[in-house]
């Protein structure tokens, strides 16, 4: 596959495309590591390892392609001695309870995956290459977070409403972070195969029947063959530079 | 000599009552699924071992994660309440 020269423009998108995918994916995989010998069942704990091992070898499969991108960046193109990263808000802390690692589990990681999915034909060949090994892993972590979000709603009571508490705080946040929909820098250069609002429309298919079948209560409702939300994002808080929502106006969390 | 009796202590019923709620599940009662597997396409599937969980999706997720100290050619899962007994242990 050949590169596609890109203009300086698309170059920064690239590398800013590339920043997100792995801070968010370093800080998944250490969050997913704190809970291996927390988990409630033996079974999810081996699983979280599992899952931890995966995020963090991808994380660092993509931070060597930031050297090439912004060389100028120096050491903040390392992740060890990095001092900004562009995560979203709810990966700032540890995950307080099992509920929590599940809605990270389904969202983020979740919206992670449909970007590599746009990615596998990408003019940008060394994430083409990454793109393919990350989805092959990534099923697995569909499936134990799909799995659990049945097993804790249908728990029923409080163990519902913590899972729909926990998917209810992240969800506009993981929405926003497919970006605005007149922003196709990516999607015009083919780096991604899709523009922001088709991403999120194939998120929303990949997770609301999953949602919707276990009786959480969120704004999501078919729309034709697909899915389409119930409730305006709040883009009025959205950071476009660090991709995430403003911290200062995320009352309650 | 009179018989010298021993009430329970408050400890000692405390740790029972731990115990007790400790054996109590959290979350609903798990199913129990056989793992089987094989190397080589020569060789016949056998149990490697069993996986808990009441959702087949999760069970597939624990086999794969637990069960990955080979680069198995074929790995399946069976619940085990579906085996059919021939001859009682």
């Amino acid at each position: 596959m050949q590169n596609v020269t890109q203009t300086p423009a698309v170059k920064t998108a690239i590398a800013q495309l590339i920043a997100r995918l792995a801070d968010n994916k370093y800080y998944l995989g250490r969050y997913f590591a704190e809970w291996c010998s927390g988990a409630p069942t033996l079974e999810s704990a081996v699983a979280s390892a599992a899952m931890a091992q995966d995020e963090l070898g991808h994380a660092r499969a993509l931070y060597p392609l930031l050297r090439s991108l912004q060389p100028e960046a120096g050491a903040e193109n390392e992740p060890e001695t990095r001092t900004v990263f562009s995560n979203v808000s709810y990966l700032d802390q540890s995950f307080a309870a099992w509920e929590d690692f599940i809605a990270a589990n389904v969202l983020i990681d979740g919206a992670l995956t449909t970007v590599f999915a746009a990615a596998l034909a990408s003019s940008y060949e060394p994430l083409a290459g990454r793109a393919r090994k990350v989805l092959q892993e990534e099923r697995t972590h569909a499936m134990h977070g799909d799995g659990w979000v049945r097993r804790l709603a249908r728990e029923g009571g409080a163990v519902h409403a913590a899972i729909e508490r926990a998917l209810q705080r992240d969800w506009d946040e993981t929405l926003c972070w497919f970006g605005q929909d007149d922003d196709e820098t990516l999607a015009s250069a083919g780096v991604l195969d899709a523009p922001p609002s088709e991403l999120r429309a194939r998120f929303l298919a990949a997770v609301a029947p999953t949602i919707e079948a276990a009786h959480l209560a969120i704004p999501i409702r078919h729309a034709g063959d697909g899915w389409e939300l119930t409730a305006p994002l709040p883009w009025d808080r959205w950071d476009a530079i660090r991709y995430r929502l403003n911290a200062a106006d995320k009352q309650g969390k | 000599m009179a018989k010298k009796t021993t009430q329970a202590t408050p400890k000692a019923a405390e740790n029972e009552q731990q115990s007790a709620t400790a054996q109590k599940p959290h979350i609903l009662p798990d199913r129990v699924w056989l793992v089987l597997a094989r190397r080589a396409y020569e060789e016949p599937l056998r149990q490697v071992g069993t996986v808990e969980a009441d959702d087949i999706e999760l069970a597939r997720v624990y086999a794969r994660s637990i069960y990955d100290e080979f680069a198995w050619v074929e790995m399946a899962l069976v619940p085990r309440e579906t085996l059919v007994t021939v001859i009682e242990a």
